[in-house]
């Protein structure tokens, strides 16, 4: 691809998928980049790069509009929350329908199936079902959209990368500190399937999208097409501090079985969290006392579960005010650390997603093997000093 | 109040309205007489919400015959210009960092300010805070013994919530991290050290000329002998935010959590201990380095103090910058450097 002169415009960049996403393609010879920045809050990264960083949002057509420009390519990382992810979604594809774009990227996820996807979801001709989830459904919707402005006429694939690791990811970051909190565990032995997508793949996969003429209208599994575990990604992690290293396992092994009884005998949970939820917000005393409290630690975990549903504004406001997202990995009993019910889901799972199609139709072939990721993880969480 | 300094604010964005109104409206001597930014709505957004009273404008000249004194929180680009008019209609001038985005426009400032004779001083809050006063002291009376060096790291994920982008603008701020945060660290580390007589730097632009990550391996040089250091400042990672001072009988510690107290490690009877140190007599409240900026502004312009820093002393640290930015190497980054393969960079 000749990315000279050729205007793209990447969603989502100030973000770990995105921000990688505007540094490949400075590195592919890009000259003409633009990236929406919903607030120059988290713009760091990616104002090191020679491109043009467009204020707007997904959600304010005009502002999207003119973040846009001329663009040729598109290449849609932007998350948002609950049903700003359809709502985002469909601004961008009208957007871009009505500019004459070349090619809409639309950055899925393989979650569309569920945090723990049934056995026979391994291909992409499973339809997708409701899964109950507010984020895995809504990114299903959002799919529906894409396929049915596909249908019209805008030439647009869908790629659903599932556990997206490397430098900067959420992923290993949290990971790290959650070990070094004694706050991880191995769920049924670590054998749940981790389906990783080392980040660069990923890239490789979205350039070669925008290349492919079959792609258009079509979703593709993107993973590193190895059969990685839980336990493998996260003992490879806790390697890097010290843990792991004799061959003795040192992370706790817990079964999903444990958690879902231990879940199952608090009864209430949700219903109490949400009582609970109006006098947290009032006061901070009272927050902080919740917190020490083992059964309200997990009524809040129970609330950050629920603040899923909230639109984008009412979360974050929920999020900064509460600081929900720690208390939700406070749960435990008999000082054993007890994994939330989401990381339950996640970890459980029995299924390898197959890139059989993408490799087929997109010429797509996997070039940095686990080991390979992992390494040069850990070579960037040494100098961004988590390690 | 007779003799109140009539003060006006350029710029309602964020570091103005957190910090230098809250300071200008708690100063006895101050009155307020007018906001100015490029957005009215913001300018009367800050007035509403301060339950103020005052001009509202979108031209700064147009409140340059109304006022003594004005403190310039502009973006970076318009730091020197509008100091210079300031300057040039004979109103005393409190600027933010850095004073301008070169050393000359910053030497053309302060030589303005000489010629008029009015009070220039740039806004280096951090030379007000406790901590660092307390270092000059402990160094002063070598109670570290002989100095060794130091290592001071500085960084978080950005979060800075700019009224606008300018700060990923070069052309506007004049770099990233370094001379935005790094400019505080060099101008206290020359406070403390002496000027700085060699250095490395390293920086990961990109090419945007907005660096997110900047390290400094440094050199000063003083009455006391040679000092050498290490800098590290970061916009996207979290780094220990302290700096360390070793001497051959102690180090010292400043952590940026605590701007008002200086911790002495050390070694007695084999064992190691910590005095945490504070100015007063322990009674003495956290301090705000703003307050103590703008009562030291109102203070010069009376003849009764000089500023902390001034023009020259603003300028040779932007020169120490423009030096960086001129002798710059990119830091390693190879989990960034793939080989392009099977076409897909290509």
């Amino acid at each position: 691809m000749n990315w000279q002169h050729k205007t793209v415009f990447v969603t989502g960049a100030t973000g770990f998928i995105g921000g990688r996403v505007c540094e490949r393609l400075i590195q592919a010879g890009a000259t003409d980049v633009r990236a929406l920045v919903h607030t120059s809050k988290n713009a760091a990264r990616i104002g090191r790069l020679p491109i043009q960083l467009c204020p707007g949002s997904l959600l304010d057509q005009t502002s999207l509009r003119q973040a846009m420009g001329n663009a040729k390519v598109v290449i849609h990382c932007g998350l948002g929350i609950a049903r700003g992810i359809v709502k985002g979604t469909g601004n961008l594809l009208e957007a871009a329908a009505s500019a004459g774009v070349e090619r809409v990227v639309h950055m899925s996820t393989a979650a569309v199936y569920g945090l723990t996807p049934r056995p026979g979801s391994e291909t992409e001709e499973t339809p997708v079902p409701r899964t109950g989830d507010a984020y895995c459904d809504n990114k299903g919707e959002a799919e529906k959209l894409v396929l049915r402005f596909a249908s019209r006429g805008l030439p647009a694939v869908i790629l659903r990368p599932s556990i997206v690791y490397g430098p900067y990811s959420a992923w290993s970051t949290r990971l790290i500190q959650e070990l070094k909190d004694s706050q991880a565990a191995l769920i049924d032995g670590g054998n749940g399937a981790c389906n990783t997508t080392y980040v660069d793949n990923l890239v490789d996969a979205i350039f070669l999208a925008i290349e492919s003429e079959q792609a258009v209208g079509r979703a593709f599994f993107i993973t590193d097409g190895e059969r990685i575990t839980w336990g493998d990604f996260i003992r490879a992690h806790a390697r890097m501090i010290g843990q792991e290293m004799t061959g003795e396992e040192t992370i706790p092994d817990i079964s999903s079985q444990e958690i879902r009884s231990y879940y199952a005998s608090q009864p209430g949970i949700l219903v109490g969290s949400v009582k609970a939820a109006g006098q947290v917000l009032r006061s901070r005393e009272f927050r902080q006392m919740l917190l020490r409290i083992p059964l309200s630690a997990r009524a809040l975990a129970g609330l950050w579960r629920w603040s899923s549903s909230l639109d984008e504004q009412s979360r974050t406001r929920l999020r900064e005010r509460v600081g929900v997202r720690k208390a939700a990995a406070m749960a435990t009993q008999n000082g054993r650390f007890i994994p939330d019910e989401v990381t339950l889901a996640t970890q459980t799972g029995t299924v390898f997603f197959s890139i059989a199609k993408a490799q087929n139709l997109l010429g797509y072939q996997p070039r940095i093997p686990f080991r390979q990721g992992i390494s040069l993880v850990e070579q960037w969480l040494r100098f961004a000093n988590y390690l | 109040m007779k003799n109140q300094i009539r003060l006006a604010m350029f710029g309602c964005g964020t570091i103005v309205k957190s910090q230098h109104l809250p300071a200008a409206l708690a100063h006895p001597d101050v009155v307020l007489v007018a906001l100015v930014d490029a957005s009215s709505d913001r300018a009367a957004n800050l007035m509403r919400s301060a339950h103020l009273n005052c001009k509202i404008s979108t031209d700064y000249a147009s409140v340059l015959g109304e006022v003594d004194a004005v403190i310039n929180a502009l973006p970076n680009h318009l730091h020197a210009p509008a100091t210079l008019d300031a300057l040039a209609a004979g109103v005393h001038v409190l600027c933010e960092k850095p004073l301008a985005t070169n050393s000359a426009d910053a030497r053309a400032c302060a030589a303005a300010a000489a010629e008029k004779g009015l009070v220039l001083a740039v806004g280096m809050n951090r030379r007000y805070q406790d901590n660092h006063r307390l270092l000059k002291l402990i160094l002063e009376h070598g109670m570290l013994g002989t100095l060794e060096g130091y290592d001071w790291q500085v960084g978080g994920p950005y979060d800075w919530n700019a009224a606008t982008s300018f700060y990923f603008s070069k052309a506007e701020a004049g770099g990233g991290a370094l001379i935005d945060y790094g400019v505080h660290l060099l101008d206290s580390l020359t406070d403390w050290f002496g000027p700085v007589t060699d250095f490395q730097y390293e920086d990961d632009d990109w090419g945007s000329g907005i660096e997110a990550n900047a390290s400094l391996t440094l050199q000063h040089k003083s009455a006391q002998g040679t000092t050498p250091g290490y800098v590290r400042i970061s916009r996207t990672y979290p780094l220990s935010n302290r700096l360390l001072v070793r001497g051959s009988e102690a180090t010292a510690e400043l952590l940026l959590s605590d701007p008002d107290m200086v911790v002495v490690h050390r070694q007695v009877g084999g064992q190691s201990i910590s005095e945490t140190l504070r100015l007063g007599d322990g009674s003495k409240p956290p301090s705000n380095s703003f307050h103590l900026q703008l009562d030291n502004f109102i203070q010069s312009i009376r003849g009764i103090q000089t500023p902390y820093v001034n023009g020259l002393q603003a300028a040779a640290v932007l020169e120490l910058i423009e030096s960086c930015y001129a002798r710059r190497k990119r830091i390693p980054e190879p989990w960034s450097e793939l080989e392009p393969s099977s076409g897909a960079l290509a």
